[in-house]
Order: C-alpha cells, then structure tokens, then sequence
C-alpha cells in the first residue's frame, strides 16, 4: 500500500539533542534523521541518521574533489554532503534542472539516495572572491562563465527542480570589498528574511494535500554580518510574528517555525574582520582573498561572540551548522563556546589538495605530550618522505596490522584503525568480468585486506603529478576528521565537564596556526614548476603555474597542456 | 597465460602505468575493473622514485599497491623519445641524466638489472630503437643491435637467476620487410630463452597499410606458443586487426590519457565530452557499460560540466576508457572462443563506421586472414582514410 507520504518529493528532516546541555551554548551531542518515505534505490523508504558533532562535506561543481563515485563508497563518512548551486548556472538553462526521477539533485550527481543526504546553496560558502553588489531582487552569483544575478523565485524553482534534502535559503551577504556600512547591513537583514519567506511557502503541488502544508526543508544563515545588533535584530526578524499578508502567503506563524536549521559561513566574516582589522581594502589583499590559515584568538572570540548575538533567542533544539572553519582547533572551540552541531569539511579537502594528510586524534592520546608542538599532519611533499614506507598517520593503526594482530592485541594501547581507502584498502569481491572465461580465472566471494599505501608512495605520486595522490588524502582526511568527530562526540557524552579540559590538551599539543599548510604549498607550487615539460608546455605551465600562486589556488590540474612525457 | 601474479586471460589490452599509478586510479579500483596486467616504464620509475626506493618498499608490486601482474619496458624508447641527447652505442645507450646532467650510460645488463630489482612479471630486453621513419642503414644497424642487446639481456636475466620474470624480445626492423624477416630468424632461434616476443619499431607514424602489413608478417613467422605483444596499439580498430593477424597482447597510453580530454570510448566511435552539444545530454556515456561511471549514470551533461576542471571527473572518463578496451577484449576472447571473431568483427565495424565508410587499410588486413567485412553489406564506401572515428563537432 502506497503511503500518503509516498507522493511527498521532500523527505522528513529531525534533529534530536541527545546530551542535555547546561547552557544554551554548552557543547552538545545530538542526532541528524532523514527519513525518504518515495521508494528510492530499489527500498520503500530509506533513513540516513548522522550523530551530531559531525562533518558535512564540501563539494565543488557537484563533486566531492578528487573521490570518484566508486571513492565515495569507499568513504562511507561522506553522509551529508553540500552542493553549492552557483557552478550549473554557467549554462542557462543549467542542465541539472532537467535532470528527471524523484531525486534529480542525486541522480545528475551521481549520489545514493539511500546513503546521502545532500545540503544545497545557492553560492559556495567557501569562494570568498570579490561578486558585484547584491540588489534589491537578487544575488550575484559566480560561475565559469561570469556573474550571474538570481533572484530569490528563480532560485526556489531550481530548488523545487532539482530537490536538494535540505535548502539554504538565499541570503543577502556582500562580496563587494569591505567595510560594509550599517545601512548596508539592515539591508542584508531584511533581504535575507524576505527571501527565506519566499522558500518557506509551501509546495503547493496538486497531487499533495493542502493540510498540513508541504515545504522544504529549510536552513537559514545568520546573517548581519560583524555586527551584534544587526545579528539581534536578524533573529528578531525570524521570531516576530507575520504580517497578515505574509501569514497568509507563507502558512506560518512566523518565519523560524518553519526553519530546520542555523548556519554561519565564516569565510564573509573573516574577510570582513581582516578588512577591518588591518584597515586595508579587499583588493589589496589579492582576489580571491580567501584567507587559507586558521584565524588567531581574538577573531575566535569575535566570531563567537557573534554566533550568541544570532542565537541568543533562538530555539536550541535546532541544528547548528559553521561552513568554512579551516583548523581542529577552531572547530573545538565553536563546539565549546557556541555549541556548534555541524561543521563543512573544506579545510581537510583543501589539505589534500594541498599534499598533506593528517595526523591528529581527539581525545589526545595519552603520552603524546611533547615539547614542540605537534604539526596536524605531514606534507608529503617533503622529501623526508621519500622512502618512508609507514602508513599515513602515527596516530591510526592500518587495516591490514590491525587484522594481523588479531584479537590477542592489547586494545588498550592500540591505536583506532584509519578506515580510508590509503590506510585500510579491501580487495573488491566482484571485480568485473569481461568474458566468460574470466569467471574461472578471477577469485570472487571473499573481501580481503590489502597492504596500506606509504608515504613514500603519496610522496612519489605528488611529485610525478599522479592526481590518486590526492584521492588517497581526500579519503583519508575525511577518516582523520570523522574519528575526531567521534572522538569528541564520545567525550562530551561520557563527561561534560571533561570536554573543555580535552580541548587545553588539545591546543597543548598541536600546532593550532597550521603553519604545515604553507610549507605544504610552497612544496605544491614548486614542484608545479619544475614539472618535465616539452619547451613551449613549459613556457605556458610556468605562467599559469606563477598566476596560480600569485591567486594562491591550485594549478587546474587537469587541463594540463598535453604530456610530451609519455611514449 | 599465468605468471606469479595469477592468470591474464589473452588477448588481452594492457593500461599503462606510467610512473605506478593508473592516471588517478588506486590499485583496488583498477582490479575493480577486472584488469589483470598493466605496465610500469622503467626509464620513468628509475628516475623517480629510483630503485632504492622500489627495493626498500620490496618492488614495484607492493610499492604501487597491485597484486596482479606488471610488464615492465626497457627504458630504451622512452630514452630516445624524451632525451635530446641520447648517444647510441654498441655498449648501450649514452644519455644525459635529467637530474645531473651528467652522461649515464644504459646497458642491456643494466637495463635487466634494474627491471629485476623493479620485480615485474614481464619484463623486455633493451633494444636499439628507431622511429618507424626512419631509412637507410640506421635501421639495418639497430636491428642487428637489437639482436645481439638481446643476447647480452639473456645472458644477464640467466646469471642473476629471476625465474619467476619472463624476458620478452623485441622484433625490430623498421618498415622494411627484408630487415624484418631476419630479425624474426635471429630472435626465434633464441626462443627457448625467451618467454614471448613483441613487435616492436611500429605505431610512430606509418602508413596504416605498411603497418598491418608488418604486423602480419611478423605475427606468421612468430612461434605458436609463445605470446606476441604488439607494442603501442590502442585504438579498438587496431586491436581488432591486430588480434586477427594473431596479436596476443598490447599497450597503450591512449585510452587513459584521451579520457583526462574529456574524450570517452564507445563501440560508435570516441565522444568528445567537451563538446556543447553534450551539455544537455542527460544520457551515460553508454548505457550497456559496467564501469562505475555508466553503472552510477553519470551524464555525459554531468561530464561536460566538469572534465578539465576536477580530477574526479578525468578518474571517472578514465575508470569507462579502461572498461571499454578491457571489455572489447573480453568480448574477442568469447568471439574466439566461440570461433566467431569473423562475425565479431563485422558486427563491430558496422556499428563504428555506422556511415559507412570503412577505412581500406582495415578491409584489405581483414581480407588477408580470409575475413570479408563487406561482405552483404548495402551503401558501403572503402575510403583511404587511417580510421580513427574522431568526435569534432
Ligand atoms: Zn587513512
Ligand atoms: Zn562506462
């Protein structure tokens, strides 16, 4: 029997607080639900549950950079993944939109919609480049091909397209160069409500009953950018109740009834602070101006401070989501001071584009206290890493030792197993066939372990330029930051009280300024230019390799001026 | 054919490697996709990341993370190809180090040294390499070179006693017939010393006709039981010809490397990704294929959007091309068996040369071995063209 529910394109979005917190800003373990009453992959009905602190991945252009579909498996932290909409507006009408079946946005990406709850917005949280003013209708976007201005229905009609699970709604935040006046920021506040009206109406599809409403699942940035007051009035705006007209439009007593969920994008805000801090405008710090390192204590604070101004008076029992944190340390101190849920995991990505896998565990091992302070991982760039055969991280056993030493291991001072493709690979038990003698000749049934890649191998693959270097610290990286995740998940459940003390020992023992990224890019853009190239490639790799560094972006690697070094 | 890392069935397409990794592809996804044989190029891991390295991690097997078997080359082509500087004599090959400068000498014995300590399961002797361009007593020279280097590359395959790698010879020659035969006496003199034989010095340039013809008189003279490895062969119409000429086995940086272009293979000719008219085509690439990439329905729209900007996109073409040319191999290998590749061939050419328009070079090797591919067909053109399908506009 087909449920009511079946029709519905929009599947149940539940957030549930497991730890009950003593303060409103308290760090707090909770639990994410999606539940798809349409039949989606061959089931009637499917649920994702994520426990809450967690990541979200970031993507870019739709993919999750550098995991294939078949990586993306292999990664089974990917659960929440976050897809902003501005790069298929480079083709008008973008071709997603017509992508047909009860999960557009999944199917054109190539996502499972029985293991992946996908987040979208309209722009990319993590492109801090300078955008032509917003206007009164709409946002200026950015695409491969220009700017492109969207206005708040033409963004709901892709949106009630393509069906992400849960919508950002458009929100009014400049990336025009800062300082930003503070009647630019009342503008930004009530743009940003108006347009969150116009995705809360409801779906008024006919096939769906008008009572109780359809609407999406709706997430809504603070906006007011680094202004307490204007933050204040921002939430105020979304508890007041509706003008009648509105009501009557929207179906709602006022606009949070109708929000699943809180997010912060850092990257505005940082920019803005450094603007304002260091007096200098945003072109002079070179565009993009996407700081890359993490920010010191006293813009933590700032940022702090300005998440409470936002939720101050708002309900707890909502999620809470940051975009674009760029260390461990800052995300521990936003789930300590702010009692943050969920984070993007743009700064571990960046770090394998970057050459680097990580290396660090919460709660602190014991013993690992050390004089110098311990770098978050290693860039494997380094020819220090040129015949080391160990796996990636010290702080994570491999798959492979780790089903060696069996069951008779001290567990006690065994380090967790890094579950990635690099640290754990299996041998697939159904590789494809390609003829009917190869049944007889290729072993099938059983998943067995396969011997962990070294660094020396990722140093290799670095420095000749093979792109699986950067798939195998994709894949790792996101394990690294998921075992944090859980790692503090853990401690806030087991003991409170004992979180802020593992947070001091944390701080105590890794490099909290994550001075490793810069030597890691240095390392990137040198090996970039003395890549073996035939004359004139070299020429052309030289100048686009000096553009990338002058941009201080990754050299597009695929359109690489074709090879002369193959036979 | 089964060697110390398991079986590979033949014929068969090999991917290359070039410097340990499938071009974005882990070890695991490339058994994934069924292959069972790919190749490493010497002159690129001994530069980097140098033999040190490669016997530190215990060879090459479990340095790249492969369990299935590896064909190392003999650093001697890409030696020629990609240095400037590089000095043949009957010692070896002279060249100047890349990172020094300073002149290195590679010899046969060097050559199979290196190739033991990187631990393939095929490796091949050094041979005096010329470009299939070349005339005149240069290529006399290099083939009575070759042989002898070929002697030395026994000698020191025997004295450092490597059972378990199987030494290939390389038939050179050029385009001259003459040259070829004696090279083809020489070497198959030599055969119980040897494991297989490759078809080396072709696919630089030549004309399709002098090629398959080179291909075919070597592939006559070659023992029966013993495989033949035809050198640089990649595109689906030369595999096919060389496979009815008696081919066991072939490389290519082809497939992998138009993928990362944004070119995918198909059994209707290469689709050029990057095209505008595919911006909007929500179809797979092809919906019969196994790959990951068609099995998760990726559209060629998804394609366009993406190739040339992220990396996961080129991994997802190149994941379909290695599928592609491992399948149509498979699909020969059941054609044979069946002893039905003559029907294969045709069925397959009408589908790649849909308008008609079938290269002669491919009719006329194709009725050397007694196969009539246009044979019943209506609106066919035999037309002088090399037969590559390519997707332009
Ligand atoms: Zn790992
Ligand atoms: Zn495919």
């Amino acid at each position: 029997m087909t449920s009511p529910n079946a029709l519905n394109p929009v599947p149940t979005f539940s957030f549930r607080l497991r730890s009950t917190s003593p303060s409103r800003f308290s760090p707090r373990t909770g639990h994410v639900t999606l539940t798809r009453s349409r039949p989606t992959d061959g089931h009637d009905s499917a649920t994702i549950e994520l426990p809450t602190p967690s990541l979200v991945c970031a993507t870019s252009r739709g993919v999750i950079q550098h995991l294939s579909q078949d990586n993306v498996q292999r990664t089974p932290c990917a659960k929440w993944i976050h897809v902003p909409f501005e790069s298929f507006l480079q083709i008008d009408p973008p071709s997603i939109s017509r992508q047909e079946g009860p999960n557009p946005l999944h199917s054109f990406l190539g996502f499972s919609p029985s293991r992946h709850l996908l987040s979208l917005s309209l722009r990319d949280p993590a492109d801090g480049r300078e955008v032509p003013a917003n206007g009164k209708e709409f946002v200026s976007t950015l695409t491969s091909r220009g700017t492109r201005k969207i206005a708040a229905p033409v963004f709901r009609s892709y949106v009630t397209t393509v069906l992400p699970d849960i919508t950002f709604a458009m929100s009014d935040i400049p990336f025009t160069p800062p300082p930003h006046s503070q009647k630019r920021t009342t503008k930004s506040v009530d743009r940003s409500a108006q347009w969150l009206a116009n995705i809360l109406a409801p779906l008024n599809l006919p096939s769906l009953p008008q009572t109780p409403p359809t609407r999406l699942n709706v997430f809504v940035h603070m906006v007011g950018g680094i202004r307490d007051a204007a933050r204040s009035a921002f939430s105020y705006m979304l508890r007041e109740p509706l003008e009648p007209k509105e009501r009557t439009l929207v179906q709602l007593k006022n606009l949070d009834e109708g929000v699943s969920g809180y997010v912060f994008d850092l990257q505005p805000l940082r920019i803005t602070l450094l603007a304002e801090e260091q007096k200098v405008s945003l072109q002079s710090l070179g565009s993009p101006a996407v700081p890359h390192r993490p920010s010191d204590d006293k813009v933590c604070d700032t940022f702090v401070s300005l998440m409470h101004a936002s939720l101050e008076e708002m309900p707890v029992e909502k999620p809470r989501l940051v975009n674009t944190t760029l260390s461990p340390h800052e995300m521990l101190i936003l789930i300590r001071d702010v009692g943050i849920d969920l984070f993007d995991s743009f700064w571990v990505q960046q770090a394998a584009t970057w050459g680097i896998a990580l290396d660090f565990r919460f709660p602190v091992p014991a013993g690992t206290e050390e004089e110098a302070k311990k770098h978050l991982g290693h860039n494997l760039y380094d020819d220090c890493y040129a015949i080391d055969i160990s796996r990636l991280a010290d702080s994570f056993l491999d798959g492979l030792t780790h089903s060696n030493r069996g069951e008779s291991a001290d567990q006690k001072n065994t380090p967790p197993v890094c579950p990635c493709g690099a640290c754990s690979p299996t041998w697939s038990n159904e590789p494809l066939i390609h003829s009917s003698l190869d049944e007889y000749t290729v072993p099938r049934g059983t998943v067995e372990p396969a011997s962990p890649y070294t660094r020396a191998y990722i140093h290799h693959l670095l420095h000749t330029h093979e792109m699986s270097a950067h798939a195998f610290l994709a894949m790792h990286n996101f394990a690294v930051l998921d075992a944090f995740f859980a790692g503090i998940r853990e401690v806030i459940e087991r003991d409170p009280d004992s979180f802020e003390n593992e947070v001091k020992r944390f701080f105590a023992v890794y490099d909290s300024t994550f001075e490793l990224l810069d030597e890691a890019k240095r390392s990137y853009h040198e090996v970039d230019k003395a890549r073996g190239k035939g004359r004139l490639a070299r020429e052309k790799e030289l100048q686009t390799a000096k553009v990338a560094e002058e941009l201080d972006v990754p050299v597009p690697t695929v359109e690489v001026v074709e090879e002369a070094i193959q036979g | 054919m089964v060697m110390a890392h398991g079986p590979t069935l033949l014929p068969t397409f090999m991917p290359v490697a070039t410097q340990a990794a499938i071009k974005g592809l882990t070890s695991q996804q490339m058994e994934d996709l069924g292959v069972t044989l790919i190749l490493n190029n010497t002159y690129h891991l001994n530069l980097r990341p140098g033999i040190k390295i490669l016997r530190e991690a215990g060879g090459a097997h479990k340095f790249q993370g492969w369990r299935k078997n590896l064909l190392t080359d003999s650093g001697g082509f890409q030696l020629v190809s990609l240095s400037k500087f590089t000095k043949i004599t009957e010692e070896g090959a002279l060249f100047a180090s890349p990172f020094t400068g300073e002149p290195t000498l590679l010899t046969p014995e060097e050559s199979i040294s290196i190739q033991h300590a990187i631990g393939a399961d095929i490796i091949m002797q050094l041979d005096d390499v010329v470009s299939s361009l070349t005339t005149g007593p240069r290529v006399e020279e290099a083939m009575w070179r070759s042989v002898r280097w070929l002697d030395r590359c026994i000698a020191q395959h025997k004295r450092e006693g490597r059972p378990e790698q199987n030494l290939f010879a390389i038939i050179q020659g050029g385009l001259d017939s003459g040259l070829r035969e004696i090279c083809l006496e020489e070497m198959v003199k030599r055969k119980d010393s040897v494991s297989g034989f490759a078809i080396g010095g072709l696919s630089g340039g030549e004309a399709k006709d002098t090629f398959w013809k080179m291909i075919a008189l070597c592939a006559e003279k070659l023992p029966d039981d013993k495989p033949r490895y035809s050198m640089g062969i990649g595109f689906a119409e030369d595999l096919l010809v060389c496979v009815a000429l008696g081919v066991d086995m072939a490389d290519c940086v082809f497939p992998t490397r138009t993928a990362r272009f944004g070119v995918a293979l198909t059994r209707q000719g290469p689709l050029n990704l990057r095209l505008n008219k595919y911006s909007q085509d929500l179809d797979p690439i092809d919906k019969d294929c196994a790959c990951p990439t068609c099995r998760s329905e990726t559209s060629r729209a998804f394609i366009y959007h993406n190739i040339g900007t992220e990396t996961a996109t080129a991994h997802a073409v190149t994941q379909h091309n290695i599928v592609f040319q491992a399948k149509l191999m498979g699909d020969v290998r059941d054609a044979i068996m069946k002893d039905e590749y003559p029907a294969f061939l045709k069925s397959f050419f009408k589908g790649y040369y849909a308008n008609g328009k079938y290269p002669h070079w491919i009719v006329d090797s194709l009725n050397s071995v007694g196969v009539d591919l246009l044979e019943g067909l209506q609106n066919t053109q035999v037309v002088d063209e090399d037969g590559q399908n390519w997707d332009y506009a």
